[in-house]
């Protein structure tokens, strides 16, 4: 079996930068990281191997690839996902890729994964901290033509040709199936991602990451980056806050008698 | 002006520190400036009463609990005032910052991380020099004690320590000025280098003038340090600089207004491994055979088997740790290493160089951790910070069935080469004794925090008796009794071990020189006891040859009598 891992390099602050004239987001690659949905996705996938690695169990071996976009310094990441467990790694990494939204992303992740051996189950992360849409996932799916299953909080049960996963709803969690193969985006409370070992690290640092230029994976220039974007982002800008907190003080009597004052005064 | 209020229930916390131990007090002030320090102090002392010195009280060995008189918390002299570029110890340029004593030290390190320091009211060099340090390498004040709460002036006063003290040893080092108010009111300036011992042994001397232009001739006592890592009395050494003896004084000698340290630069790359070991003893032979094989560590810490099954029962019973990594049921001890290296090339081959220190004591490298990004880094943080928590919450709980159960941690650190011997010692006695224990700490520095956890109030005994037992062995191989907390109130019997009632005498002597009412910090270092019996002697010594000292010097002071409450001008 095999799972792939879609990651994405993000900014390691909150504090996302915007260019005022493309309105894309700031990349300058220092001090990238893995997305913390994508990590989380990652150590789901490394369960699975685990898994299938322990005595007695049915005895399909998995391997963990791990698939990005991004400029070439993102193939640190990819040896640091190595590192922790994942068996090969793929950097999708051309001018051509770049401005992409969220349509040419996926669809050049999609290209990435024609390129190497057929994936079972593609993981991705719920959304990504800097662009917050949430849509790669199920765009993947889409141009895969397979089902996808969003916000899975914990793996019930994968083999014998589905997927079984506890994903969120509103008010709590269901039980949902899908035939493999199949994409998964995953939450980020879904597991916290394992330390490397130091023969884990030797191995992500000797590891080859194959680096795919957008002729080597097989895409259409007119599809890929801001040619393939339909996307237009017409302004960008830091919200404001506007919600004000107000301080209740006194005894309890005093304080219930002010809550009740700013319910009333509340157009709600 | 400054307020001396009593002390009422409102400052009841003024009575303690983190040793739990309760002291009491008649009243208390926050001075703001340093002549706000000495108008008090000059009350006091014309008064006769007793004054203890406090930062933010996490001090573990009660020097900052009060017995009796004023408590002088100096929490509110929190401002940095200033910077400068002065010649390092090996004569490249440093950044020096000026701050008064209740700056904490998680905001010094805070104003320098984020490049933003609180610069109102700086001259116009301070700010030049501020201007250039945020355009060059990222600096440190390396010193990197657990409890960043702690105050620049607790940390001077303490002489404390960190992790990295494998790498930049304790505070002192770091410590380049201070300015320090007496007894009497008076202040003395010191600068490193500017003021040295002279003569040798039994014969040291240190001359010190105030800025008042009273000249003191200090005889120093003739001890010889430990060559370890020590806070453990006052630092005495032939050609000792005068900025030493009041580094590690524990509040006795005056009160610290002004500290400029000396900042390093960062290391570029930081990586830290976690190693799991199946054996206690593989442990130490890994931390012995990579002391001089592994020259860009920055730190060597220790976990034993016990304090990991701590962390692990109270992860498994959801304590709050559930984002810790899971620690291998077989581990029976954890080294944690911190690397410090220029680039990640060179990082690469100290890991390496890791791995094979691991594989020739018998161990694995695949029951490692390494953190090479923040959220890894912050994970191991976490975790070392989550031991001595977790055993803390045990402690808790077993107090709910006899409140009289605290937890006896030791600070005893040994030379290099007697690392396994002390380990030994420790394993022995404490099977011998029936007590149950977990043990963390500086093991680069072969000073480990052996914790006692007394299942009742005579577990509570034993303890306390193995501790001194401890005390007698670690000073015959040539220890110390406190590496790094200070003796302050708790650890006086230990010091006494360590160095004899002889020089013991000789330390309260030379604090009499410097305040000869024996008003600071009183019961701190030795007990009041033993210190009024040296003043008399000094009193009637000085009488004899005629140099009159202050009349009030050879009364007693007004001890925990209360002192009026009031202002002072
Ligand atoms: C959880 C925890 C972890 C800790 N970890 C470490 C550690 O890793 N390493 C370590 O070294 N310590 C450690 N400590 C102990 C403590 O933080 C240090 O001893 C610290 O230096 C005390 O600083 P403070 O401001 O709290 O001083 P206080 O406790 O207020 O005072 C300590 C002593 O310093 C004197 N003093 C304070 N300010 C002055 C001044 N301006 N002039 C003259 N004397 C003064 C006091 O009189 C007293 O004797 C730890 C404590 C806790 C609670």
């Amino acid at each position: 079996m095999h799972v792939v891992v879609c990651v994405k390099a993000v900014p390691s602050t909150t504090e996302v930068r915007m260019d005022t004239v493309t309105h894309t987001i700031v990349r300058d690659g220092r001090q990238a990281v893995i997305n913390p949905f994508d990590t989380a996705a990652l150590e789901l996938a490394l369960r699975i191997k685990d898994a299938a690695g322990e005595k007695g169990a049915p005895a399909e071996p998995v391997s963990v690839s791990v698939l990005s976009m991004g400029i070439p310094d993102t193939e640190r990441l990819l040896r640091d996902a190595l590192s922790r467990g994942a068996d090969a790694a793929v950097l999708l990494s051309d001018r051509a890729f770049a401005g992409a939204d969220t349509l040419a992303t996926s669809y050049a992740l999609a290209c990435g994964l024609a390129q190497m051996p057929p994936a079972d189950l593609v993981l991705c992360g719920k959304m990504a901290v800097d662009g917050d849409t949430a849509q790669i996932g199920p765009e993947i799916a889409g141009a895969l033509g397979v089902p996808c299953v969003t916000d899975v909080r914990e793996l019930a049960e994968v083999g014998a040709g589905r997927v079984r996963v506890w994903r969120g709803c509103e008010g709590g969690t269901e039980l949902a199936e899908a035939p493999l193969p199949a994409v998964l985006t995953v939450a980020k409370e879904a597991a916290d991602l394992r330390m490397p070992s130091i023969a884990g690290v030797r191995f992500g640092e000797r590891a080859r990451v194959r680096v795919l230029d957008a002729p080597a994976a097989g895409a259409d220039p007119a599809r890929c980056g801001l040619a393939g974007s339909p996307t237009q982002v017409v302004r960008s800008f830091v919200p404001q806050r506007t919600s004000v907190a107000v301080r209740v003080e006194g005894t309890v009597a005093e304080q219930a008698a002010q809550v009740a004052d700013l319910i009333e005064g509340m157009t709600l | 002006m400054v307020n001396v209020h009593p002390m009422d229930e409102g400052y009841a916390g003024f009575c303690r520190d983190e040793s739990r131990t309760q002291g009491s007090a008649a009243s208390i002030s926050f001075p703001v400036s340093e002549d706000e320090v000495r108008a008090l102090m000059r009350q006091m002392s014309a008064a006769g009463t007793p004054v203890t010195v406090q930062g933010t009280r996490t001090g573990l060995a009660a020097g900052a609990v009060p017995a009796g008189g004023h408590v002088m918390n100096l929490a509110h002299m929190d401002r940095v005032l200033g910077m400068r570029v002065a010649p390092g110890p090996d004569g490249a340029a440093v950044f020096c910052v000026r701050l008064q004593p209740g700056v904490v030290l998680a905001n010094l390190r805070k104003y320098l991380a984020d490049k933003s320091m609180p610069t109102a009211g700086w001259d116009a060099e301070s700010l030049q020099t501020w201007g250039e340090l945020c355009e060059g390498t990222e600096q440190i004040f390396p010193t990197d004690p657990t409890e960043a709460s702690a105050t620049l002036g607790g940390i001077v006063a303490c002489n404390a320590s960190g992790a990295r003290s494998y790498r930049y040893g304790p505070a002192r080092p770091h410590i380049r000025a201070l300015r320090v108010v007496l007894a009497s009111g008076e202040t003395l300036a010191l600068e490193r280098g500017a003021r040295v011992a002279r003569g040798r042994g039994a014969e040291r001397t240190l001359a010190l003038e105030t800025e008042q232009g009273r000249r003191m001739d200090l005889a120093l006592p003739s001890y010889e340090m430990p060559r370890t890592k020590n806070a453990s009395g006052y630092y005495i050494e032939d050609g000792m600089d005068a900025v030493d003896l009041f580094v590690g004084s524990d509040g006795t000698l005056g009160v610290v207004t002004e500290i400029e340290v000396e900042l390093v630069s960062a290391p570029a790359v930081v990586w830290a491994v976690s190693c799991f070991f199946t054996a206690e003893s593989q442990a130490l032979d890994f931390v012995v055979a990579a002391r001089p094989e592994l020259g860009c560590a920055l730190a060597f810490e220790y976990f034993d088997g016990a304090a990991l099954g701590i962390l692990r029962h109270q992860k498994a019973a959801g304590a709050g740790f559930a984002s810790l990594p899971d620690v291998d049921p077989a581990a029976a001890a954890c080294v944690f290493v911190e690397l410090g290296c220029a680039d990640e090339s060179e990082a690469l081959a100290a890991l390496e160089r890791v791995a094979a220190l691991i594989a020739r004591v018998g161990g694995s490298e695949d029951a490692t951790w390494v953190a090479r990004t923040d959220v890894d880094r912050e994970r191991l943080r976490f975790f070392r910070h989550a031991v001595p928590e977790s055993v803390n919450m045990l402690i808790d709980e077993r107090r709910r069935t006899d409140p009289a159960i605290t937890k006896l941690g030791s600070d005893m650190a040994v030379p290099d080469d007697r690392l396994h011997d002390v380990m030994a010692l420790y394993r022995e006695t404490l099977a011998e004794a029936g007590l149950e224990s977990a043990t963390w700490g500086h093991i680069g520095n072969n000073h480990l925090h052996v914790n006692v956890l007394p299942r009742n109030a005579a577990d509570h005994a034993r303890g306390k008796e193995l501790f001194c037992c401890w005390a007698r062995a670690v000073t015959d191989m040539g220890g110390a009794v406190s590496a790094e907390h200070g003796v302050g109130k708790i650890k006086r019997d230990f010091l006494a071990v360590m160095y004899g009632e002889g020089h013991l005498r000789e330390m309260a002597r030379l604090k009499c020189q410097l305040d000869p009412q024996g008003l600071l910090g009183r019961g701190n270092l030795f007990s009041a006891e033993l210190l009024d019996e040296e003043r008399a002697a000094c009193a009637a010594a000085a009488g004899e040859k005629g140099c009159a000292l202050d009349a009030a010097a050879a009364g007693s002071p007004a001890g925990a009598s209360p002192h009026a409450a009031g202002e002072v001008a």
